[in-house]
């Protein structure tokens, strides 16, 4: 009764049928989105600048990495990072966490549709220093609260961070914070497994907490407050406040002593003591800590020097920095500071200042500063973006006259329709291919290994950013 | 997120009724020879999971989690259209992942491979390509539409509940893992619903059952037709009735929780509650009569869920059970000889001395780590045998082989074994491939090819 091809199927390839009947109610990620350019790489993989063609909102794909064994992209599994990235923002919803629109599975990509967010900290913070003006004091307060919203809300549900820093903080063009990349997030909800087990390393070493450093197997929602005193510090001085060397990981995957780092903190913060911090002496690195030249505490001068016209964060940045995690802040309390009370206020706007003369609320006077306050949009590029944007040439649809309009195209119609006959995406990109997903068998690496060689904040010209990205 | 569970995908999406469930099962009924073999599919497949959950050496939660992702697959997907070990394989090695506890995809592969080819699942040709597995992983995650944050009971059993004190026995066994190591950082969230305050005062064997009764609810649907935290109390109410609260003054306790929840078979039990307040006065009630007496009723009755739904979904954990009985265990070979004990899930819970490596009698286990068999055997005896219809039918299936399924078909069997239903989903597999087959066929000629031609392709690309 069974012929060939049916027996052949429930044996060898049992899916088979599922995945066709799948594959064709697929809607490619090409025919909902127009690529308009890249934005930047990072080990995860690339992110891109992207229209909406239903409705011409602008939204930031990321695309993760696909698994190669040799040049053929293959299924490996998908990775911890992507799980948790992917599962924690289909749960989350706030003001100021990045928010995901849809995750689109397609020929053994990951396309994790973001809405768009036209600056990071990372970038205002270069901004203002290549045109050597600090973050006026309205601005800096406005995002250090929303930041500390964001980062309250996410505690509040038990997720850890784990990687804030100035590059994962975006910012909108409505002055809205928004934090982001939660893949090295996780949840701390009754964890079946302890939470140094899955990674060895967490936080980018400059932002990383002093607990950290010193080797705990137990930390806390501390770990990211830490962070943010450290972000805060570059906001107001313009550069990271404690710029380690990392040490590296030896040959065995060990965790070093970071020395350096270490230092780079104790040199403002001094060392730390049992008084302070009772646990100190518990911690696996407490003697290599002892080795080191002993500092005392000089954070007040450093604001002096380095961003005296900030001073007023001095009392909440120095509790932010309190070595003892059971004492340092939290972001409620941070948010309840009284700095936040003081004029000028936080404003919904972070750059509501900027589009006015006064402080005040009133926005009719739209006369704005020196353009160079306001930092400028997000650099996306064309040639930098082989395996997203469509090879053709002139395919930059609807990029900058119509955004606006959104209406402007037929809804539905998918553009660059050329390879995707019925909707079967993913047959191996043969004849015609389809734009992008096309990575399979044509498409040769040069442009995207060698841009993911590129640290983090790829287009965001962001200097050696050193990624801690590990297990 | 993971103190609110209204704001969860998991209730704003995956509650769903027993009508979809069905409807999801359409095809399935159409290629199956009864429709109650879908039932014990179920527990069939839910049994699949916790073995390999187990070889796996997962925690009871990330095989919860596991189980329901295969359970939401299966709401978009039928039996019948897919190779439901393909999809346990993948469930379990995306929910490893989902609670941050991963294991190697080669590991889960190899796993599974030595699982499934074990002759009472029949599967000849589970693939050892690493990539097969991802590729499954991969849909499987488009089609649980990326939400992979699961809530489970226990969590509510644990918020709720706390064990007596004085007890300090270790928990090794798997289903007493959550309370005794939560891991490092555990952080005490708010109760996420209900306004109900304090705990529950349980003793650890109660507490156990409690457990177990979770662990078991998974064999069913019902754990995707009802929020997590509604199935907990279902559970702590049959665990009163398993394990009858000891103050003496539990007699007037009776009625009121007769009015309470006024299910006609729920009174049943009132009989080896007494009886076994004798036996466990003794044993193990003494810190809890120093202290002053908890009411569990209007503790119960405090919260802020609907009664009547608790009662509904007892019976419903009751009904499993009745059907579970049916259900035995086979193809192990440590499995059979102590068949006579297994028919029952809640009546193997006496003091037998086996242990089943099917770990399906979980209550019974839990029981005999806890307490002398003595002291619980009277209890556990009769409350199952009172709650579920048709239990302790002696008879024996050890010799169903490959064929069982069609000499069973005239409806001799006395129980449903796997072999008997990987013989079913064998046919229902063969026929739907039959017909899907035909229509192919019946298609001119250049269309079939083109979807062979296609198959190919993606085969290729794959």
């Amino acid at each position: 009764m069974l012929d060939e091809w049916t027996s052949n199927s429930l044996t060898h390839d049992p899916m088979r049928l599922y995945r066709l009947k799948r594959d064709r109610r697929h809607i490619p990620v090409s025919a909902k989105y127009n690529i308009m350019g890249f934005i930047s790489s990072g080990t995860y993989g690339r992110v891109y600048k992207a229209e909406c063609v239903e409705d011409g909102q602008i939204h930031a794909i990321k695309k993760f990495k696909p698994d190669k064994e040799g040049d053929v992209v293959t299924y490996t599994g998908i990775s911890q990072s992507a799980i948790r990235e992917i599962a924690l923002n289909r749960e989350i919803n706030h003001e100021n966490i990045v928010a995901l629109k849809e995750v689109i599975l397609e020929d053994k990509s990951i396309y994790m549709v973001f809405e768009y967010a036209e600056h990071d900290f990372l970038q205002i913070i270069h901004h203002n220093s290549t045109h050597r003006v600090p973050i006026q004091i309205p601005v800096l307060k406005s995002l250090v609260y929303q930041l500390l919203n964001g980062l309250i809300y996410l505690h509040s549900v038990h997720i850890l961070h784990r990687d804030l820093k100035p590059a994962n903080i975006l910012v909108t063009s409505n002055g809205i914070v928004k934090i982001g990349d939660l893949g090295l997030a996780r949840l701390i909800y009754e964890p079946l497994q302890p939470l140094h087990a899955g990674d060895k390393v967490v936080v980018t070493i400059w932002y990383r907490a002093p607990e950290l450093l010193l080797g705990a197997k137990h930390y806390t929602k501390a770990i990211d407050c830490w962070a943010v005193g450290c972000v805060i510090a570059e906001l107001a001085s313009l550069r990271p406040i404690f710029k380690g060397e990392e040490a590296k990981l030896d040959s065995k995957k060990n965790v070093p002593f970071q020395k350096d780092q270490l230092l780079k903190i104790f040199e403002v913060l001094g060392t730390p003591n049992e008084r302070d911090w009772p646990g100190v002496k518990d911690m696996p690195e407490f003697q290599s800590m002892k080795r080191l030249d002993y500092f005392t505490n000089r954070l007040h001068e450093w604001f002096r020097t380095r961003a005296n016209h900030a001073i007023s964060v001095y009392e909440l940045l120095l509790r932010l920095f309190y070595y003892d995690p059971d004492k340092r802040l939290t972001a409620r309390e941070a948010l309840n500071h009284p700095w936040f009370q003081e004029d000028p206020k936080p404003t919904r706007n972070a750059f509501e200042s900027l589009l006015s003369h006064s402080h005040s609320h009133s926005l009719q006077s739209q006369v704005p500063n020196p353009s160079h306050h306001l930092p400028p949009l997000r650099r996306i590029t064309q040639d930098d973006a082989p395996s997203m944007v469509p090879m053709q040439g002139n395919i930059n649809i609807g990029n900058g006259n119509n955004n606006a309009g959104g209406a402007g195209h037929g809804h539905g119609i998918p553009i660059n329709a050329g390879g995707m006959g019925a909707g079967v995406i993913g047959a191996g990109g043969g004849g015609g291919g389809p734009p992008f997903g096309s990575h399979s068998q044509t498409h040769s690496k040069p442009g995207s290994s060698a841009s993911f060689a590129s640290l983090s904040g790829g287009g965001n010209a962001g200097g050696t950013r050193k990624k801690a990205r590990l297990g | 997120m993971a103190t609110d569970f209204w704001t969860s995908s998991h209730y704003k999406r995956w509650i769903v009724d027993r009508s979809s469930w069905n409807q999801a099962r359409a095809e399935d009924y159409r290629y199956v020879d009864r429709p109650e073999y879908i039932d014990y599919l179920s527990i069939y497949f839910a049994n699949a999971i916790n073995k390999l959950g187990k070889k796996l050496q997962f925690r009871q939660r990330v095989i919860a989690t596991a189980t329901i992702f295969f359970r939401r697959f299966y709401l978009k997907n039928s039996y019948c259209d897919t190779d439901p070990f393909t999809v346990i394989a993948a469930c379990c090695y995306v929910a490893a992942k989902a609670e941050e506890s991963p294991v190697h995809i080669k590991l889960v592969v190899t796993e599974s491979r030595s699982l499934f080819s074990q002759s009472h699942y029949g599967v000849k040709h589970f693939s050892s390509d690493n990539s097969k597995l991802a590729e499954m992983e991969f849909y499987l995650v488009g089609d649980l539409e990326c939400d992979l944050i699961v809530f489970h009971p226990y969590r509510t059993l644990l918020a709720l509940c706390k064990k007596e004190a004085g007890n300090g026995q270790s928990h090794a066994s798997e289903e007493g893992e959550a309370y005794s190591d939560l891991g490092v950082g555990a952080d005490d969230g708010p109760r996420y619903w209900g306004t109900g305050e304090g705990q529950l005062e349980l003793t650890p064997a109660a507490f156990q059952t409690a457990w177990s009764i979770i662990n078991d609810t998974y064999r069913s649907p019902l754990c995707i037709f009802y929020p997590p935290h509604l199935i907990a109390i279902a559970a702590i109410y049959l665990t009163f009735i398993l394990h009858p609260p000891t103050r003496p003054e539990s007699i007037g306790l009776t009625s009121e929780q007769d009015t309470l929840f006024s299910e006609p078979s729920l009174e049943q039990p009132r009989q080896p509650r007494r009886s076994s307040r004798q036996a466990h006065g003794t044993s193990h009630s003494n810190v809890s009569q120093a202290k002053k007496p908890q009411d569990p009723v209007s503790f119960l009755a405090e919260l802020n869920v609907s009664l009547p739904l608790i009662a509904t979904i007892s019976q419903e954990i009751i009904s499993l059970y009745t059907l579970w009985d049916n259900y035995k265990e086979d193809g192990l070979p440590d499995a059979g000889k102590f068949a006579g004990n297994m028919d029952s899930p809640m009546s193997s819970a006496m003091g037998s001395t086996s242990v089943s490596p099917a770990k399906r009698t979980a209550s019974g286990q839990i029981m005999r780590h806890d307490v002398t068999a003595s002291s619980m055997g009277l209890n556990y005896h009769r409350t199952p045998a009172s709650l579920s219809v048709g239990a302790q039918t002696p008879g024996s299936a050890d010799d169903a082989s490959g064929d069982t399924a069609s000499s069973a078909d005239g409806n001799m069997c006395p129980y449903i074994t796997p072999v008997f239903l990987s013989g079913v989903l064998q046919k229902m597999r063969e026929r739907k491939m039959a017909s899907y087959a035909a229509v192919v066929n019946a298609q001119p000629r250049m269309q079939g090819v083109a979807v062979n031609k296609r198959l190919e392709r993606t085969q290729a690309a794959g």
